[in-house]
């Protein structure tokens, strides 16, 4: 008798702490490469603008190298990471079953930059330059591979330089003639050097993106196919709350940027220009209350960069910069879609840098757009 | 009637030799035993740790492709040039300063907030500065060797016993014959201590700069290695550069046996 009543009691006492537990959001860490940095904004926006904390999450955000995100996610010691595309196609080759689940950006951000006076117009000029790259691996390697296929050309025309990450640096110093660059950031770093007299004799940049001459997939968020096979259901609240956040930093990027201060030390915190991006947020969300096309929205975000470009200097304004930029770079009718055309590209261009063993790496199963919303 | 020791078991003081050599090997066989249960029995994914079989078979292609060979010796290369700049620095240095306490207060503030800086801090902006190219890995390597050899030139050269340097002076001896005959062979075995702490730090100013920038090189393997997932070549890679840290440690031992053999002969 007195079992039962203990059972009861257990039981009752259960009951509620069930329902707390249910209510209870879920612990989730989110794998990132590279350091905090203001283009990881949508991120930033999902835990500060509540979305993730209203699809049942309590998300914690880490930096690691792309490798390193990738088999941490393989092995189910993460779920969720963001890698290039290139990454899960290599990571595929060597038995690493992960699902790309979501694509990020939208064009590949990688390309070349050089002077404007050197007239790169046509890229089959690249023959006999000297090309600086991070290293021959990763997106940048790819990028390049591609590019240089595009135009007829092999690695063996030009003279190709690892410089590590420090672009800007060796480009004005004049050690190479153009350097392979994300598209977003560099060039702007290069061009403000430029601007300052201290990149040797250049005066302005040109940059050839990769995006314009081949679609390759490019950055996403990756699960592993367990997680996919287990709870395709939480996946599908993460993806989705993602695609939220990402849908407002685009649409409201002063917001984002205010929402990026508590996660990137290295921000700008002029106050003038915080007081100037809070009221560009509060005018936004006005603005977004009258439903503005993609078209409206990306004239409303070259508008407000042109009246802070009259308010402060071009230090000051980098970081904001460098994510209207990258917005670009994100920005689409239907967030998170990825085709396999992409895909192909990208296989192609690994399998043309010898990358690839003999095994097959089967493309359908290395991406899946089940968990994409379709756009309103 | 043959004597003893030469009957039956080899003398307990030979085996115990064989024993003491046989030591790191059993050691190895051991290490190796227990990693191929761990992924045997499934404790850590294949992902995160492959088998000793798929590093065997790593290093079998690595080797037979030539690729290994190419790395290690632009390594080595980076390290042997390296450890005889900085060792040169640290001992030129390091005596200048152990004979003039001006020049230590000059410099040491200096010394010691570039060596407490770790190098990967700086190897970046090396690279900027030295080029791309093997110069710049070199610069690192010969940084990052340069401060024991400093440190035990000081040591060694100061530790000298007063009575000696007396002697040598009443004895009027010229600043040569006083190092020749007597700096340099009191201070030699703490230069040599140093001089086998910095062979070992070569191996790691040299990956530090290819880390940063390089087409060969053992951490250019790493990294290439590491991007197309093969964590089998990782594990050579780095076995490789223990390797070499090694083999150089040990020449340097070597060299440190020879030279010091007057130490080891019975006084008579």
């Amino acid at each position: 008798m007195s079992k039962l009543l203990a059972i009861v009691i257990i039981g009752l006492l259960l009951v509620p702490s069930a329902a707390v537990a249910q209510d209870q959001p879920l612990d989730e860490r989110i794998l990132l490469t590279f350091v905090p940095n203001v283009q990881f904004a949508p991120f930033y926006m999902g835990i500060e603008a509540g979305y993730f904390e209203e699809a049942g999450f309590a998300v914690s955000l880490e930096h690691l190298q792309e490798p390193e995100v990738l088999d941490l996610v393989a092995v189910g010691q993460a779920n969720y990471g963001v890698v290039s595309g290139e990454q899960v196609i290599l990571a595929r080759s060597q038995d690493r079953d992960v699902v790309y689940a979501f694509e990020w950006f939208q064009q590949y951000p990688v390309g070349l930059v050089y002077d404007s006076a050197l007239n790169l117009s046509d890229l089959g000029d690249l023959r006999g330059k000297i090309v600086g790259i991070p290293g021959r691996f990763g997106a940048s390697y790819s990028g390049l591979t591609a590019l240089l296929h595009n135009a007829n050309l092999t690695e063996a025309d030009i003279e190709l330089t690892e410089i590590g990450f420090n672009a800007p640096e060796v480009f004005c110093l004049g050690l190479v003639d153009a350097a392979v660059v994300y598209i977003n950031n560099e060039p702007l770093q290069i061009q403000q050097l430029a601007d300052a007299g201290d990149c040797g004799d250049v005066q302005a940049v040109a940059v050839t993106s990769v995006a314009s001459q081949v679609d390759l997939v490019s950055n996403g968020l990756i699960i592993s196919r367990a997680l996919l096979d287990d709870d395709s259901a939480a996946v599908q609240r993460l993806v989705s709350s993602f695609a939220e956040a990402l849908r407002a930093t685009i649409d409201n990027p002063a917001a984002a940027y205010l929402a990026s201060l508590a996660y990137v030390e290295s921000l700008q915190r002029d106050d003038s220009l915080l007081k100037a991006l809070e009221s560009a947020a509060e005018a936004q969300s006005d603005f977004l209350s009258e439903l503005p096309s993609r078209a409206d929205l990306a004239a409303s975000r070259a508008d407000l960069a042109d009246q802070l470009k009259s308010r402060f200097d071009a230090q000051t304004l980098s970081q904001f910069i460098i994510l209207l930029n990258t917005i670009e770079l994100w920005d689409a009718d239907q967030l998170g879609i990825s085709d396999m055309a992409s895909w192909q590209a990208m296989h192609d261009t690994l399998q043309r840098m010898g990358f690839l063993g003999a095994s097959p790496v089967v493309l359908g199963d290395a991406f899946s757009n089940q968990f994409i919303v379709a756009a309103e | 009637m043959q004597p003893q020791r030469y009957l039956g078991k080899p003398p307990a003081r030979s085996r115990r030799k064989w024993l003491r050599m046989l030591a790191p090997l059993g050691t190895i066989l051991l290490l190796i035993a227990l990693w191929q249960l761990i992924v045997s029995l499934e404790l850590i994914s294949p992902i995160l740790l492959p088998s000793p079989g798929a590093v065997a078979s790593a290093l079998s292609n690595a080797l037979a492709d030539g690729s290994l060979l190419k790395h290690a010796s632009t390594t080595l290369e980076e390290m042997l040039f390296g450890l005889c700049i900085g060792v040169s620095f640290g001992l030129a240095l390091g005596y200048s300063i152990a004979k003039a306490p001006l020049l230590e207060s000059l410099l040491s503030p200096l010394i010691v907030a570039f060596q407490s800086t770790p190098i990967v801090a700086y190897a970046p902006l090396l690279v900027i500065w030295f080029g791309t190219g093997l110069t710049g890995k070199i610069v690192t390597t010969a940084i990052i060797v340069f401060f024991p050899t400093l440190v035990n030139t000081i040591a060694g050269i100061r530790g000298l016993e007063p009575s000696l340097t007396d002697l040598f002076r009443s004895l009027r001896a010229s600043r040569w014959q006083t190092f020749r005959h007597l700096e340099l062979p009191a201070a030699l075995p703490i230069i040599l201590a140093g001089l086998k702490t910095s062979s070992t730090l070569a191996v790691i100013g040299a990956v530090v700069g290819e880390f940063v920038s390089a087409r060969y090189g053992l951490g250019a393997l790493v990294i290439a290695a590491r991007s197309r997932y093969d964590t089998p070549l990782v594990i050579v890679s780095a076995l490789t550069m223990t390797t070499l840290a090694l083999a150089l440690y040990s020449l340097v031992a070597y060299i440190e046996w020879r030279i010091l053999a007057w130490r080891r002969r019975p006084r008579t």
